[in-house]
């Protein structure tokens, strides 16, 4: 039997249903009226930092190659007879996939044959085809995409800061791996992942927009079958507290330097809460958002310009608060915000500014609320995280002042680190 | 949507409101039109300095503290050039009356704010503020040089340049930079000055927002600026290229990027325009389109290879990254597909396909509204206005015949090949 749960919220007067499927599988169904189009995700929780784990029973950890997991997406829309894409064009839905540190998500987006596409999703991540020549022609294009990355400045010094703060994490690790290691991938591994993070305790379906739940289960009934859940072990090795590097530099054609300040995390459990989320979120707005007084400084003096840009970073096992920009001068840039840091921490986050910022995330929150894509996406991610989707409004009612200040703690300027692209 | 249009509420001033109530959110963009001109350069430093500072808020904080008060509203101006009109637009995105926390009319106080910061920027005496001018110069000279950070866009950018070189559209980034770099307050005022009398402003706004509210305020707007009038707005439409031109540049990069710029044969925004659409959909579009399926599928010779109709100009561009060796394999490919649109010789089911997913699409944009705005405002020079719903229906009209004689109309202008520095192949 299928459970049905409806989770409603009155201030957006929108509802969503949460269903427990019989084959195992979570679903989500957001109705949204009067809409035309639908959108839907088919996801696991398996994305680039999975590259070492067991299943229950084993003893044996298996290591895989870094960006199978980003592979394995390109590989899935394969079959024996039509691929996804070619199913698709005949639905007219537009159809993707992507892959992230942590999940693996396809998609489609379609107004109409809502049911038929819904078929063709979730009949090709179920079911795998891979071939020894399949998984060669992929090399070559793949390869390609890695190169694409390798020339954004903006994708490297990310990843270049993401190396310089962590020693073990494979977070450091690029999604798509590299042209080496994607060319030890084979068909027979391929399969091995599939198996291990493509069953129904590691995934979740979420359809939004002019859909029914009724439609969803029709669907779903005919093509979800019960699978066997694995219970999955990722090993990561022990990440010290400190970082590897102070400054990492790397050359590349860029108009100006840019660079990615990341304050390094210590964190004691592998996830971090959506209230601390939330208020690092705020935090980083009061430090060096838009109405911040360090961004009008630094704009003023030169420092920076309206790239500038704040984010907080966080997934399992790994956390950390970014500043990015481009600057001529970016260990300036640096000196000022960590100035800024010890000026909070020492003195407190003013209430009137803690209030201001609060009220730009209740109407973020709201603003969410609309685009059928965002809402697909979130559900997926927040039931991940452990989180319903309108929890979010609850919980930024509860941060208070003292919230903020303590949160300041998670700011070690001597765990930071710099990365600079610059002109070679 | 299918009775929409836009209304003239003032000389040169046109009104769209779409109201639907499945929104949280409201959206406004306020558009002014003009042609290519001698303004350009302190046009593009204008769009960003009215969105950062203004007479009533003159400094980053200020400005930026009351776009905070509008519950976090999404707020941005920039610039673009739609065939050869430029636009300057200021848009707006709050969350919808009924979430305000007081008795202020959310949408309201977005309206006043963007009608503020339009009719009183940061001047005085003819003049913009000089802190701010100088400021600017740099953000939009930076914003100009970091162009080449994406070499995507920065290798179409310089094949739309060399492609176009005797056309306005044809903006050469180099004069652009020396201009900017040459512009003070007075030149910025001038050209301030010119936008508000000369352009054409179009409203297009989408939520559960009043339209006799904004209806009023604009009317309002419009009649504080006096003696506006409109300069005319055209683009040159070359219909044919006379022979292929190669170019190439040479960047420290690690994959190349190969741009191929077509003149389609239209001669105005609406020749043909449904077929034309097709047609580069089937050549070009999503991934049943014959790029995808030969260049990257079957050929693996890249990770993107798509074509683009740019209706506004009369030109399809295409745009992949390979590999600097596989450059004629690639261009050869991609010339042949084009060849093979022309014979018609492709699929029965790469022509439905096509269609499919466009109508597909079309009648999916009401569903945002973002989307509902930029699909209204793109057709807001056209004869007619049309919804999603009936551009669809257009497109199902189409026939293969059609396509092909499109196809047939197609000539390749320009190759563009942005590869490795010289001895310093990876």
């Amino acid at each position: 039997m299928n459970k049905i749960r409806e989770i409603k919220n009155e201030l957006l007067n929108d509802s969503y249903f949460e269903i427990d499927h019989k084959s195992g599988f979570k679903i989500f169904v957001y109705p949204k009226e009067n809409y035309s189009s639908a959108y839907a995700v088919f996801g696991t929780k398996y994305g680039s930092i999975d590259t070492c784990f067991r299943v229950d029973g084993n003893e044996e950890f298996t290591t895989v190659p870094e960006g199978i997991a980003h592979f394995l997406e390109h590989k899935l829309f394969e079959s024996e007879e039509l691929d996804a894409f070619a199913r698709y064009a005949k639905t007219g839905a537009g159809a993707n996939a992507y892959t992230s540190f942590d999940k693996t998500c396809y998609l489609f987006q379609c107004s109409g044959n809502f049911e038929a596409s819904l078929e063709i999703l979730l009949d090709f991540v179920s079911n795998p085809y891979f071939t020894e020549q399949t998984v060669q022609k992929e090399q070559g294009i793949i390869g390609q995409e890695i190169k694409m990355y390798q020339d954004e400045p903006g994708w490297e010094s990310l990843f270049a800061l993401l190396r310089a703060m962590y020693h073990n994490h494979p977070v450091k690790i690029d999604i798509a791996g590299t042209v080496e290691s994607i060319s030890h991938i084979t068909a027979d591994l391929l399969y091995e992942c599939y198996d291990t993070f493509y069953n129904p305790a590691n995934m979740a379906l979420a359809v939004a927009g002019n859909v029914t739940v009724e439609q969803v289960l029709k669907i779903a009934d005919k093509m979800l079958k019960p699978k066997k859940s694995k219970n999955v072990e990722r090993k990561f090795q022990i990440e010290p507290e400190s970082v590897v590097e102070d400054t990492i530099v790397r050359n590349l054609s860029v108009s100006m330097p840019i660079f990615a300040i990341g304050f390094k995390e210590r964190i004691e459990t592998p996830c971090r809460s959506l209230k601390e989320t939330l208020e690092s979120n705020i935090l980083l707005d009061i430090i060096g958002g838009k109405t911040s007084a360090l961004y009008e400084e630094m704009l003023t003096d030169g420092l920076i310009n309206t790239t500038f840009d704040t984010e907080y970073f966080e997934g399992f096992g790994y956390s950390a608060h970014i500043f990015s920009g481009e600057s001529t001068e970016p260990q300036r840039v640096r000196e000022r915000i960590n100035k800024e840091i010890e000026k909070l921490k020492k003195h407190g986050v003013e209430k009137e500014i803690f209030e201001r910022i609060k009220k730009k995330h209740y109407g973020g929150f709201i603003m969410d609320f609309n685009d059928i894509d965002s809402l697909s996406n979130s559900l997926i991610g927040s039931y991940f995280n452990g989180d319903g989707l309108f929890d979010q409004l609850n919980v930024l009612e509860s941060i208070t002042l003292e919230d903020i200040n303590n949160r300041l703690n998670a700011f070690n300027i001597e765990n930071s680190s710099m990365s600079i692209i610059k002109q070679g | 949507m299918g009775e929409k249009s836009y209304i003239e509420i003032a000389k040169d001033v046109k009104l769209l409101c779409v109201n639907s109530e499945k929104f949280k959110t409201n959206v406004i963009d306020v558009d002014f039109f003009v042609p290519i001109n001698e303004h350009f350069a302190a046009l593009n430093v204008l769009s960003s300095l009215m969105g950062h500072t203004s007479k009533n808020y003159k400094t980053f904080t200020s400005f930026n503290r009351k776009v905070e008060s509008l519950y976090g509203a999404d707020f941005e101006t920039n610039i673009a050039t739609i065939g050869e009109k430029v636009r300057i637009r200021f848009s707006i995105e709050i969350p919808d009356d009924r979430f305000s926390l007081d008795e202020n009319s959310i949408s309201e106080d977005a309206v006043d704010f963007l009608i503020d910061i339009i009719l009183n920027p940061n001047c005085e005496n003819k003049k913009f503020d000089e802190e701010n001018t100088a400021r600017e110069i740099r953000f939009t000279l930076e914003n100009i040089e970091a162009e080449k950070n994406d070499k995507r866009a920065y290798a179409l950018s310089r094949l739309r340049q060399l492609m176009c070189e005797n056309e306005p559209y044809g903006i050469d980034r180099e004069k652009l930079e020396e201009d900017v770099r040459n512009l003070d307050s007075e030149k910025l005022f001038a050209a301030y000055e010119s936008l508000m009398k000369t352009s054409t402003i179009v409203v297009t706004a989408c939520g559960s927002l009043n339209g006799d509210m904004l209806k009023e305020k604009f009317c309002e707007f419009a009649e504080s600026i006096p003696e506006r009038q409109a300069a005319a707005l055209s683009t040159v439409y070359v219909e044919k290229a006379e022979n292929i031109r190669y170019f190439t540049d040479e960047m420290d990069i690690t994959q190349a990027k190969l741009v191929i710029g077509l003149r389609s044969g239209m001669k105005n925004s609406e020749d043909d325009y449904f077929a034309f659409r097709v047609m580069t959909d089937i050549f070009g579009g999503g991934p049943y389109s014959r790029l995808f399926l030969n260049v990257r599928e079957k050929m693996s010779l890249c990770y993107y290879c798509g074509a683009r109709l740019l209706r506004e100009k009369g030109i399809i561009f295409i745009q992949s990254g390979i590999e600097e060796e596989n450059y004629e394999k690639a261009l050869n490919e991609i010339l042949n597909q084009l060849e093979i649109m022309k014979k018609g010789e492709f699929t029965e089911e790469d022509f439905n396909s096509s269609i499919t997913a466009l109508c597909d699409a079309f009648r999916g944009v009401g569903d945002s509204p973002e989307a509902v705005c930029t699909f209204y405002n793109s057709q807001v020079f056209d004869k007619e206005l049309v919804s999603g719903e009936e551009f669809a229906e257009k497109i199902s009209q189409v026939t293969r015949e059609q396509v092909v004689e499109c196809a047939k109309r197609v000539t390749v202008d320009s190759v563009y090949l942005l590869k490795g520095e010289s001895g310093n192949n990876e």
